[in-house]
């Protein structure tokens, strides 16, 4: 019985791993640390797995418990934050895909994402996972108007550190 | 083109270049032990419950009790022991009730607020400790001084006479000492939780603002 949630846990974490390593380059600077979240965000979605009733999809109930545990449950083993070196560690912009302009652009930008605080952090990332107001607002407990006008703020935050 | 448009085609086409774990990989972290908040905050908080308990138990050995005997606070005594043990069993209740509610399934919101509220349990069962254990302190010390007058022999009664200054200087010093006492361990609280518990105290306000 235990093996074949074992077997069910890993097999579907295993294809759905991207959202893990998403929240991971979102939240951590380094690769020690990229590593260290997802292995908290793996032991979190196990111990919590036997009570997924799989009404919504695995998915959806991933995105959940892995947020908490990048927000909340997270202890950083270490205390420094480096964003200089944001773009060689976590997104690696390559020079050759976009033209000049847009590849400061980009550069610029994942740099201010990086430096947005945790809240806004998670907006950002549930936005651009194309999840709705409505499920960004059910993820995170807050009101659909609330997630709109904090998503209109980390959009006009953003904008102020490209066009400064 | 929106500027958060261009990151998100960015961010689709990078989905290609995110690491990729095998089966055994994922496997093997199942067994890994969990550093989570929670996990330090319920050990904490069982510490906290575990030795406030056996303090009270050890330090009322059975001199303890002949002392009160002779202060004639037996009777106080056992009221009061039969009142913290009734608060603290309430208060253990409400710790093991809290700590079930937090599931890591709640969306962040309420995850956070019960985090913060099994906290808040033990926080304020910590103060009932401190208080009730400086008020007894108090109250045994009065008595102590109180009686012993009582029972010293009569040519040792001048010595331990208190006038008004005596007993101002007593009330005092005695308030000062509690004081420092609980300076102390509220510093060392706001230490310890500050630590642990800023991140989530932050996030937790920057979530419900405008929520209100």
């Amino acid at each position: 019985m235990k093996k074949e949630l074992e077997h069910s846990f890993v097999t579907l974490l295993e294809k759905h791993q991207n959202i893990a390593h998403k929240i991971c380059r979102i939240y951590t600077n380094d690769q020690e640390e990229h590593n260290d979240l997802f292995q908290e965000i793996t032991i979190q979605l196990w111990k919590a797995y036997p009570k997924f009733r799989g009404d919504s999809k695995f998915s959806t109930w991933m995105y959940r418990v892995a947020l908490n545990t990048a927000i909340t449950l997270y202890r950083k083993a270490k205390r420094s934050i480096r964003t200089d070196n944001f773009d060689e560690v976590s997104f690696k912009i390559k020079a050759d895909e976009y033209d000049g302009e847009t590849e400061h652009q980009l550069k610029l930008m994942y740099k201010a994402v990086k430096e947005l605080n945790d809240i806004d952090k998670a907006l950002v990332f549930l936005y651009l996972e194309d999840q709705s107001y409505r499920e960004i607002s059910k993820t995170l407990g807050i009101s659909e108007i609330n997630a709109r006008v904090k998503m209109n703020r980390v959009k006009t935050k953003l904008k102020s550190i490209l066009n400064p | 083109m929106d500027e958060l448009e261009i990151l998100k085609k960015d961010w689709k086409k990078k989905e290609a270049e995110l690491p990729r774990l095998s089966y055994n990989e994922i496997y093997q972290m199942l067994w890994k032990r969990s550093s989570s908040i929670v996990k330090w905050i319920f050990v904490i908080s069982i510490l906290e419950l575990f030795l406030s308990t056996l303090l009270s138990i050890f330090l009322a050995d059975e001199a303890y009790w002949l002392e009160m005997e002779q202060l004639k606070l037996r009777n106080f005594t056992i009221g009061l022991y039969v009142i913290s043990y009734g608060i603290t069993f309430y208060f253990i209740y409400r710790f093991y009730r809290n700590y079930q509610k937090i599931s890591s399934t709640d969306d962040a919101a309420t995850l956070m607020q019960n985090i913060l509220r099994t906290r808040k349990t033990v926080k304020t069962y910590i103060a009932f400790v401190l208080i009730s254990s400086g008020i007894s302190a108090l109250v045994v010390s009065y008595f102590s001084v109180k009686n012993h007058q009582l029972t010293a022999s009569v040519e040792d009664a001048a010595k331990y006479s208190f006038d008004l200054m005596a007993w101002t200087k007593f009330i005092f010093l005695a308030f000062i000492a509690l004081s420092i006492f609980l300076c102390a361990i509220w510093l060392f609280y706001k230490l310890l939780y500050g630590i642990l518990l800023k991140r989530l105290k932050r996030n937790y306000r920057e979530l419900k603002t405008l929520e209100m």
